[in-house]
């Protein structure tokens, strides 16, 4: 038996090019996630895309590519579509209702207002700055002496209301190092960055009555975020599988639904 | 393809420039340039330097050296670019046409009616000139227009004819006010019908034909040289049409532009709604140069009138009131608002504005951040996500509404 001859027929490749990690997501012709990978995206070992793309044609017969993220223009697939337009898709593929979508992601938070079928009804993404994404909480924690793993179990241990005020990552620095001079507990500081990312969330345009899916790389590692914003919004709130490859899922799905056409 | 008519542009724009001598008033982009070209003036637009700064990159270079003589970094960016080029002794008229420095002014006049800023921008030019400067105050952000407040307007632009009486040393021909502002009239006419262009579908040009055909409408308004440019603009644009030319191959979706132009990224923004197959089709900004109220037999009522009536000096109500209408006359499928860091007045998604479109009018709306020469307010990665995914988000709803109504 030859190599092709091994190779799964008819499939779509999703590869999500973010700012912190490259997501690979294989969907079958009928949907089904057949293959899932993540690297870092700016690994000094450049090699490593390329041994996933060869991983991925040795397995797989891939029909249509389909690249998204910010660095979608830096791989020439077949379509490029941005990250909301494929967040959108991906959770679509989950759930197929009419529902908002929220992409907490390295540096910028996504809400979309997303339809039965996966298109963007209307989006707003906060991009100013920095305050709230996960390039936040990776500064903040540091800060805080925190390690990033250990913050959701931390922060689940206290009931405390206290919260970070300001939105510039600099000044919100500030604001930990004085917690930390006055023996706030580490439980009450984790407890606080996610107040207030919470806080910031919530005061975005959220469409109202519609269930919300978080996903993104965030979510992941700080599912109590979840919680919390549960508390603050009384919509129902549901964290998607695999929350950081729904945007490369998206990618899948769109280039398989494109073969379709 | 660019439009002959920009070729055309060229020369007129050389020949202009070559032409800046002594007398020479400054006036805002929307001043009473009429009464100063009547009273024998050269007049020069510093926005139009400003826009040049923009466009030929060199802002960057040049903002940081107002900042350093005091002026914020966050306040409007053509005056901390004009004034740090300035500052650095430079200007790209140089290699452009020639001249050796901005033209010196004898007199400059303002009109706040976009502004405040140009008060304090205009002012600082008064004091290194050493040179008078006339102000004209309107009354500010008017749902209605009532007789007091042209009244308000004509007293100030009889302040303006005054001082510049007093600088050329001769009284205002009255017969010559008149045909200047005819001239002015015809010439906006003209300009209207050129952009009305775009309500075919194709439409033949967009707002980054616009910005830049609209030179003669700032700068030459009231001369036969803006009266035969958008003749012949006008003629190329009508053959356009028939021959059913869209400036954007296989336009899809039908984009109104709200807000000041982002002059350092023309090329990659005009570049990017081509190949998302969207047109932006009409804007506030190249429609604000529009005045069709100007009236040769009164001409200093129907000039306070029609400055004091532009889009940017109008209440919330009348914005909505005049963006319904283009919306409707256009076909347009969105709106993006440009967020201008440092272009306040020129901002209109700040009030609540994008919301109303939505639901009033029912027209999907993108708010971009952005500035209209100062670059570090500008993200491109983050810019063009948001634009794809709206030009996207336009194009589903499209062909959803197009399934249902075959159906
Ligand atoms: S309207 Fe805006 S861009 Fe124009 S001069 Fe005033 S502040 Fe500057």
């Amino acid at each position: 038996m030859s190599e092709t001859d091994k190779k799964i027929a008819d499939c779509y490749l999703g590869i999500d090019l973010g700012s912190s990690y490259t997501k690979f997501v294989v969907v079958g012709n009928d949907g089904t996630i057949l293959f899932k990978e993540v690297i870092a995206t700016l690994s000094r070992k450049r090699d490593q895309f390329e041994k996933n793309m060869d991983e991925i044609a040795r397995r797989f017969d891939i029909q249509k590519t389909c690249s998204t993220g910010y660095g979608r223009d830096s791989y020439s697939g077949d379509m490029q579509k941005t990250e909301l337009i494929c967040a959108s898709a991906g959770v679509s593929a989950i759930v197929d209702c009419h529902k908002s979508v929220i992409d907490i992601g390295g540096e910028d938070i996504k809400i979309i207002e997303s339809d039965p079928n996966g298109s963007v009804v209307q989006f707003y993404m906060n991009d100013k700055c920095s305050a709230g994404t996960g390039a936040f909480i990776t500064e903040i924690a540091e800060k805080a002496e925190l390690e990033i793993g250990e913050m959701d179990e931390f922060a689940r241990r206290s009931n405390s209301e206290r919260m970070i005020n300001s939105f510039c990552t600099v000044f919100a620095k500030t604001e930990i190092l004085g917690w930390k001079f006055k023996g706030v507990p580490i439980e009450d500081i984790a407890r606080g960055i996610y107040l207030s990312i919470v806080d910031r969330i919530a005061k975005m345009p959220i469409p109202g009555g519609l269930d919300i899916y978080l996903c993104g790389g965030v979510i992941r590692f700080h599912p109590y975020l979840r919680d919390l914003l549960a508390e603050k919004i009384a919509e129902k709130i549901t964290i998607v599988p695999d929350p950081q490859f729904i945007v490369a899922l998206g990618a899948a799905e769109l280039s398989r639904k494109s073969n379709s056409h | 393809m660019a439009l002959k008519s920009q070729v055309v542009l060229k020369d007129i724009l050389k020949t202009y420039f070559g032409s800046l001598k002594a007398p020479i008033a400054w006036c805002t982009s929307v001043g009473p340039a009429e009464i100063l070209r009547a009273l024998g003036f050269e007049v020069y637009f510093p926005e139009n330097h400003g826009a040049l700064l923009g466009a030929s990159r060199l802002a960057g270079k040049y903002i940081p050296k107002a900042h350093q003589a005091g002026f914020s970094g966050e306040i409007c960016s053509y005056l901390t670019a004009d004034i740090g080029a300035w500052i650095a002794g430079e200007t790209p008229l140089t290699a452009l046409y020639g001249l050796k420095s901005i033209p010196h002014p004898d007199l400059i006049v303002f009109n706040t009616n976009q502004c405040r800023e140009v008060d304090e921008w205009f002012s600082y030019f008064g004091r290194e000139f050493d040179c008078p400067v006339v102000g004209v105050y309107p009354p500010r952000y008017l749902e209605e227009i009532g007789q007091h407040d042209i009244d308000n307007v004509v007293v100030q632009f009889q302040k303006v004819i005054a001082v510049g009486e007093k600088v050329i040393g001769k009284k205002l021909d009255y017969e010559r006010l008149k045909e200047v502002l005819r001239l002015s009239r015809d010439g906006s006419r003209l300009w209207k019908k050129v952009l009305d262009t775009a309500q075919k579908k194709p439409s033949p040009l967009t707002f980054f034909d616009g910005v830049i055909l609209m030179a003669p409408i700032v700068i030459l308004r009231g001369t036969q040289t803006c009266i035969d440019f958008y003749e012949e603009a006008l003629e190329e644009l009508t053959a356009l049409v028939d021959q059913k030319f869209g400036a954007v191959p296989d336009e899809q979706v039908r984009i109104y532009w709200e807000g000041m132009p982002i002059w350092g990224r023309l090329r990659s923004m005009s570049e990017l709604f081509i190949n998302n197959q969207a047109t932006i089709v009409a804007s506030t900004y190249c429609n604000s140069w529009i005045f069709d109220d100007f009236d040769p037999e009164q001409p200093l009522a129907s000039m306070a009138r029609a400055y004091t009536q532009i889009f940017i000096n109008r209440g919330e109500e009348t914005k909505l009131a005049m963006m319904r209408q283009m919306l409707d006359e256009f076909n347009i499928d969105g709106v993006i608002f440009h967020d201008c860091k440092t272009c306040f007045n020129n901002t209109n998604s700040r009030f609540g504005l994008p919301k109303r479109i939505r639901e009033e009018v029912g027209v999907d709306t993108l708010s971009i951040d952005g500035d209209l020469n100062d670059l570090r307010f500008f993200s491109d990665g983050q810019s063009r996500t948001r634009l794809e995914t709206f030009i996207e988000q336009l194009k589903a709803k499209k062909q959803d509404a197009g399934r249902k109504s075959n159906v």
